[in-house]
């Protein structure tokens, strides 16, 4: 049973190992890694309803007893992380091969992309410090991959900012990691929570909690270490932009929040302070950023980095409330602007080019396609009752509750600059007159906006069914926060015994 | 704890060199940098695992007294993080050379304006003609 920790991350690995056995792109290969991103969505919820039944799986690797080994813990935040990095991976893969016939696929394109996901899913799962480097790691080397692989030279151009910072990152939390393991001697998180607190107060402590906030926030994109973002995600192919605009981002802030909800005490309130008023700089800095652009992609990358803002902004507010709100936030977040870039692409295929100055007529040619832009971007700035809204009422609710007004006032002008920046999409795509290009919507963009509804359809559901998201999301707040039970769940993995030999 | 100044130094040398290294425009002083950077972090891993003669490390015989060693566990890490950013040196190089060969630039800038007639592509094409 507690093996099944290790499926997310040895799935795709087999999975990818498999796709390089076969080398030619062809319609049986994508069909298994369509089987394989669906048995990740299938494995993924199970652990999620295991998990609320049974308490977290948590997987002593080799067997080792816990301080000492690895460990793989999959709570509630974890496995809702996992469903959705499946299911975004599921729905951007077939839009993908909805786009172009697999004889056109680039042959390393599904082994880097199942890697990828291997390196998320491990940096969800791990229970220790040091193996969240080797997972972030795994995953930057992919996407390092995936960024440059069908890039030409300009485009290559964009990919290298994006390679040096994260260079630059990884040798960062390198450091960290050793720096960690001098201050406490252990690098297992729930190792870290329990000497944490003898070192309550200590400044070093708040160093360090300064470096793994510098370490990750570069990964979420938070300001002023955001400048990567808007300039890589654009380069890449539409079904991997919006893999890596819903994924990749939100890494970084699941793991700031596993690192300052869950590791290091609650009592370090300067740094909390620091987290949200970087947010609030992150949320207007983002929202600006897009209103000088013209590209569809190019807006849409700017927003991830304001909406980063607003998920951080709860992180730094550090309540459970708050948590609440990030949590069902992160999940809003994910479809919608993975399905937002998907659309992105639709009308790059459809015009030629995403540039809105040479775009229009999109929603006499693709009426469901203005449906679905329509109804997510509205989602994305908060319009009752579509998903988005719900999130960012809770994001406000605590900040009015913990009287910071200033963050407030920042969030919901952000919030409006959103509502601006797509109506300007909206405008210049859809709503304006055809350019004198024709306007070409085939079969393939027909099949690629069935995936994007399917997409408006789980962002509806989880608008409408906020009740249902919202108690999920509330209990993965709590066990987060719950840093006892989480010292508990995973020291009580020593009493299960696995069958053989024990080191 | 002993006396660490030096390798404090060394690691402020060697990741000040290797950052102004990366900043820089030119492919080579970007591959530099980058293994300047990492071996700077692998110093910060070596010098937590301690000295022999001073620093108890983590290790106990099985009579549970203390060994006079160094920590083996920091030894690992490094070990883990220097196959990792061998392969990330690996990748680098072979992006870099990559841009080289098609652009026949060396620089960041080489990257934005046409290719410049000169350089690897030109021996290219005064080969195959």
């Amino acid at each position: 049973m507690n093996n099944a920790a290790a499926i997310p991350i040895l799935l795709p690995i087999g999975a990818a190992l498999l796709t390089l056995l076969r080398p030619k792109p062809s319609q049986a290969r994508r069909a298994f890694v369509t089987c394989a991103f669906a048995a990740l969505l299938v494995v993924a919820l199970w652990l999620l309803a295991h998990v609320a039944d049974h308490g977290a799986v948590v997987l002593r690797v080799g067997g080792w007893p816990v301080p000492f080994g690895i460990v793989l813990v999959v709570d509630t935040l974890a496995a809702i992380m996992l469903a959705l990095s499946a299911l975004t991976a599921l729905a951007c893969s077939l839009y993908g091969f909805a786009e172009e016939p697999s004889a056109q696929e680039h042959p390393l394109r599904l082994p880097l992309w199942l890697f990828l996901i291997a390196g998320i899913n491990l940096s969800f799962v791990t229970g220790d410090l040091f193996n969240l480097f080797v997972a972030f790691e795994v995953m930057l080397l992919a996407s390092y991959g995936l960024l440059t692989l069908e890039s030409d030279a300009r485009e290559s151009r964009g990919a290298l900012p994006y390679l040096t910072i994260n260079l630059v990152g990884s040798a960062l939390f390198l450091a960290t990691c050793g720096l960690t393991y001098s201050l406490f001697g252990t690098l297992n998180f729930a190792e870290i929570i329990v000497r944490a607190d003898q070192l309550s107060g200590d400044p070093r402590l708040t160093l360090l909690g300064l470096l793994l906030l510098l370490v990750f926030g570069l990964k979420a994109g938070v300001f002023p270490l955001y400048y990567w973002l808007p300039n890589s995600y654009p380069i890449l192919p539409a079904p991997l932009a919006a893999f890596y605009a819903g994924m990749l981002t939100k890494v970084g802030v699941y793991v700031l929040m596993r690192i300052f909800g869950t590791v290091l005490p609650p009592t370090e309130h300067a740094l909390h302070q620091l987290i949200a008023w970087t947010a609030g700089v992150t949320m207007i800095v983002g929202v600006l950023g897009a209103v000088g652009q013209s590209r569809v992609q190019v807006i849409l990358s700017y927003h991830i980095v304001s909406q980063i803002g607003f998920m951080v902004l709860a992180i730094g507010l550090h309540s459970v409330a708050a948590f609440v709100a990030a949590i069902f936030y992160i999940i809003h977040h994910i479809i919608v602007k993975s399905s937002l870039f998907l659309a992105g692409g639709i009308v790059i295929r459809a015009n030629g080019t995403d540039d809105l100055a040479r775009t229009g007529g999109l929603w006499q040619a693709a009426p469901w396609l203005g449906l679905f832009f329509l109804l997510q971007a509205m989602s994305l700035a908060g319009i009752p009752p579509l998903s988005g809204f719900w999130g960012k009422l809770m994001i406000v609710q605590e900040g009015f509750v913990q009287r910071e007004w200033v963050l407030v006032t920042l969030s919901l002008v952000a919030s409006v600059l959103t509502m601006m920046s797509m109506l300007k999409i909206w405008l210049g795509a859809f709503w304006k007159k055809p350019p004198p290009a024709a306007v070409r919507v085939d079969a393939g963009s027909r099949r690629m906006t069935a995936v994007g509804v399917a997409m408006l359809a789980v962002s509806l559901t989880i608008g409408l069914g906020a009740e249902f998201f919202i108690r999920i999301a509330s209990r993965a707040a709590h066990e987060t926060l719950d840093r006892a039970g989480y010292v508990r769940s995973v020291n009580d993995a020593n009493t299960t015994l696995y069958p053989g030999k024990h080191p | 704890m002993t006396n660490q100044l030096e390798a404090a130094v060394l690691v402020a040398i060697l990741a000040t060199c290797g950052l102004y290294l990366c900043l820089s425009r030119r492919f080579l002083r970007m591959l530099f940098g980058f293994l300047l950077l990492s071996n700077a972090a692998n110093l910060v891993l070596l010098a937590v695992s301690g000295d022999p003669t001073g620093r108890r490390s983590g290790t106990i015989r099985a009579d549970g007294s203390a060994i006079l060693s160094v920590d083996p566990l920091p030894q690992a890490l490094i070990l883990t993080a220097i196959v990792i950013g061998f392969a990330v040196a690996a990748f680098l190089t072979v992006l870099l050379y990559r841009l080289y060969t098609d652009r026949a630039t060396t620089t960041l800038d080489g990257l934005q304006v046409d290719p410049p007639r000169g350089g690897a592509a030109q021996r290219e094409e005064e080969k195959s003609t």
